[in-house]
């Protein structure tokens, strides 16, 4: 019996460039940015006044709707409104990612048994509840009119979005929710492949859905002093001499993974085959990568060994590319090292750094390559770095037909995650 | 016959409402002890559970408090003596971390600063001034879900394969996802700690308004698991790592074996006991005792008991260590491997606490302490939304 093998037959996605994975390609493919002023809160006095935002200032049960496709139960949507639960962006971004992936894979009733697979950002608390609940210095929780369903809301639980997607899509295999932080993204697909080839699943949807674009993510991450300091379209240039920190992104890619027989016989779209993961760590620094990338390098190079290739058949790489000083420099060193002069771009530069979402938005645009023979480009890169000796698409994407990709995501700590995509045969 | 991802336990360390040492956990256990007391964090006398089991003092002093939180914090201790008293197998490379994260819930604390002046401020206009300039530099750190992990990875110097999974069942998906990295060769040692507690006043809230915690207002009167009167469970909150090698490698060093696996069956409360059963199957060599999921429902227990029997046959024995240590969440099964198997090497199987008037029906709960030849047993976890944990496990 031979080796039972992952592909891709659907992928949804809701970015900075709009709801739908077409949004995401064509913006991508027309090499723009779409990193602008926040706006579903005021942060004009902020030190991070730009983001990666998706362009809906108010996630409610209407967008849903608009966006359902074959979700059922729709109707609890309003009472997820009323409840407060839709604002938390991820939730949302999560179900609509989820629905598409799961209409474009033209999935049905054969398919609810899958597993969920899913990568998840931090637990959410509303500014709003605090609030609410503030009784001069006190926080008023407790018995009585607080102690309810309504008085505790001070946070979205961390699987929360795993919980609705799986019950609006009825399905009933496995779930595990990955919180590997930037990694996160990139391990829940990862883990799928792993499902389908172990022969634990025959059907999983993965991905990812993060937000930080609110008063407490854009305010932590600002005081932490990641972002760029510009308040600039152009704040994130990855690989770039002048790169001075990150955009925060937010938004949700999820994809149908399969097994290939499987997905052959129903007729399905191979998007891309899930040749090849790997993770590693670090175990370095809390708040910085390894300088020399060997540990980035590593989860590289096991990629490329369980897919069964050499190095020389990765025909692009795309970066972690945080557009910070540090990542980029070390990331460029294992690239270089490993691939050569490979093309390589970072999509962070145009969507911005969606964190635990960030592998699998990033996933999703390497199906660019697979479906329009197209490598993202590297929005904003203008000046090359000498401390980054790789070859960096960009800004715009470069035509060009390879047949096996990879890509990065580092989280927080060190914990680096690889995935080889082939292009089905 | 032995199950295919079954590895070896060469190190344990642990953290529970009955202690951090896994003899006399053991030696309270079979005493009949139970750790519920009047909540110990903060007051909870206007809630509807008053009682929780909690761990005991604090955190040792450490340079990473400014980055994690309590429970991470007992996390990565019990991470790194677990990996000492394995003799740390595996170095670099070849040793993987497996976290599993039961969640971070409360944020109110620390966020004072940045809160009190917020009021009637919904859009956050002058939010910066008003507060979030406040915040410590490394807040985001401080709420990571991976920190623990991460630093925890650095201390040990583990470079191998890592993840963090997240849920009620995240201590059995670690030690699912040890066993997968060992079996395909990836690492040589795996290093699996898990941590949650139940102990926050969310939590709490939420537990008691749904009725699967107790709303009992002294020890005494906590109605057991299994018991015809069992009104909930007691939240707790625990840590605990194992060492995990393959088999021929541990050799004698070997302190347990462990098989592992996790699912999920869709419900939106706890997992359906038919899930439970079916993870109980698909581990199960002809074992005959079974630590339950114990969640102090009549109805759920009843049904656990009757599709436990379909799998185990109905004089199985039914143990239930979290009638002692309360409920432990994401951390309950690598709790549960290594005082199962502290009590199998023992010979010797701990009663469920308080347990009175056990209910009718299949399966043999435990009312009094008792000794044992056998040399293996099944665990079982059940967590919200849906997640079910087991494990088995086996002593040489």
């Amino acid at each position: 019996m031979g080796r039972r093998r992952a592909v891709i037959t659907g992928v949804g996605a809701v970015s900075a460039f709009g709801v739908g994975y077409d949004a995401l390609a064509n913006g991508l493919a027309a090499g723009r940015s779409a990193i602008g002023p926040i706006r579903n809160f005021d942060a004009r006095t902020f030190p991070t006044r730009v983001a990666g935002e998706v362009p809906i200032e108010k996630t409610s049960a209407s967008l849903l709707e608009k966006h359902r496709g074959v979700l059922l139960h729709i109707g609890e949507a309003a009472a997820w409104e009323h409840s407060g639960l839709l604002r938390d962006r991820k939730v949302c971004f999560g179900l609509i990612a989820a629905a598409e992936a799961w209409r474009h894979a033209r999935c049905g009733t054969a398919e609810r048994r899958a597993a969920l697979s899913i990568g998840l950002g931090l637990e959410q608390a509303f500014l709003e509840d605090f609030a609410d609940q503030l009784d001069g210095d006190e926080i008023r929780i407790g018995a009585g009119d607080l102690a309810g369903p309504e008085g505790v809301r001070f946070r979205s639980r961390v699987d929360l979005t795993a919980e609705k997607i799986r019950g609006v899509l009825g399905l009933s295999g496995r779930v595990a929710v990955h919180v590997s932080a930037c990694a996160a993204g990139g391990t829940a697909v990862a883990h799928a492949a792993s499902l389908i080839e172990r022969g634990a699943a025959d059907v999983v949807l993965c991905g990812a859905a993060d937000s930080m674009v609110n008063p407490l993510g854009i305010g932590g991450m600002s005081r932490l002093g990641a972002p760029s300091p510009r308040a600039e379209p152009s704040a994130c240039r990855p690989f770039d001499r002048r790169r001075d920190g990150l955009v925060v992104g937010e938004g949700a890619a999820m994809f149908v993974v399969e097994e290939e027989g499987r997905a052959r016989t129903r007729g399905a779209d191979l998007l891309a085959v899930l040749a090849g993961s790997a993770t590693t760590q670090d175990a370095y620094r809390a708040t910085a990568p390894r300088p020399d990338g060997s540990r980035a390098l590593a989860a590289m190079e096991r990629a490329v060994r369980r897919a069964n290739l050499a190095p020389s058949d990765i025909g692009y790489v795309n970066a972690h590319g945080t557009g910070t000083p540090l990542n980029d420099m070390a990331e460029a060193k294992a690239i270089r090292a490993l691939f050569g002069d490979v093309p390589t771009s970072s999509i962070k530069g145009a969507v911005g750094h969606l964190m635990a979402a960030a592998g699998a938005i990033e996933l999703a645009a390497c199906l660019l390559p697979f479906t329009r023979d197209l490598l993202p480009g590297t929005a904003h890169f203008e000046e090359p770095d000498p401390e980054c000796p790789i070859h960096v698409i960009g800004p715009r994407p470069l035509q060009r037909r390879v047949e096996y990709v990879l890509s990065n995501s580092f989280g927080f700590g060190g914990q680096n995650v690889s995935v080889v995509l082939g292009r089905p045969r | 016959m032995t199950h295919a991802g079954r590895m070896a336990v060469t190190g344990c360390s642990l953290r529970t409402p009955l202690g951090d040492d896994a003899r006399a956990v053991l030696r309270r256990l079979l005493a009949g002890e139970r750790a519920a007391a009047p909540n110990a964090h903060f007051d909870a006398s206007t809630y509807t559970c008053r009682l929780a089991a909690t761990i005991p003092g604090a955190p040792r002093p450490t340079k990473h408090r400014k980055f994690v939180k309590r429970m991470g914090l007992f996390g990565m201790e019990v991470g790194a003596e677990a990996l000492a008293r394995a003799g740390t197998p595996a170095k670099g490379a070849r040793l993987g971390l497996f976290c599993g994260y039961g969640g971070l819930r409360a944020h109110w604390d620390d966020l004072m600063p940045v809160l009190e002046r917020q009021t009637g401020d919904a859009r956050a206009t002058g939010a910066w001034a008003q507060g979030f300039s406040l915040l410590h530099p490394f807040w985001m750190l401080f709420h990571l879900s991976n920190n623990a992990h991460a630093l925890l990875s650095i201390d040990v110097g583990g470079k191998g394969d890592g993840t963090t999974t997240a849920g009620s069942n995240a201590g059995a998906q670690a030690l699912r996802a040890a066993s997968i990295a060992l079996a395909v060769g990836s690492v040589d040692a795996a290093l699996v700690f898990a941590y949650d507690t139940l102990v926050e006043p969310e939590t709490l809230l939420s537990l008691g308004m749904s009725g699967a915690a107790t709303s009992a207002a002294t020890t005494e009167a906590v109605v057991a698991p299994y018991d015809e009167g069992a009104a909930g469970f007691v939240p707790g909150e625990a840590a605990a790592a194992v060492v995990l090698e393959r088999p021929d490698d541990a050799g004698d060093r070997a302190l347990s074996f462990v098989s592992a696996a996790a699912t999920a069956d869709g419900a939106e409360g706890f997992p359906s006991p038919r899930a439970l059963a079916s993870l109980a199957a698909g581990l199960s060599v002809g074992d005959m005792i079974v630590d339950g999921a114990a969640l102090a429902s009549p109805e759920r227990d009843t049904a656990e008991r009757a599709a436990l029997a379909d799998v185990l046959g109905p004089s199985a024995t039914l143990l239930a260590l979290t009638a002692s240590t309360g409920q432990l969440g994401g951390a309950t099964a690598v709790v549960q491997a290594i005082l199962l198997a502290e009590a199998l090497r023992a010979g010797a199987l701990p009663p469920i606490a308080g347990l009175d008037r056990p209910s009718a029906g299949p399966l043999r709960p435990l009312a009094r302490a008792e000794e044992t030849r056998a040399r293996s047993a099944l665990a079982l976890s059940a967590g919200m939304p849906g997640l079910a944990g087991a494990l088995r496990v086996e002593v040489p």
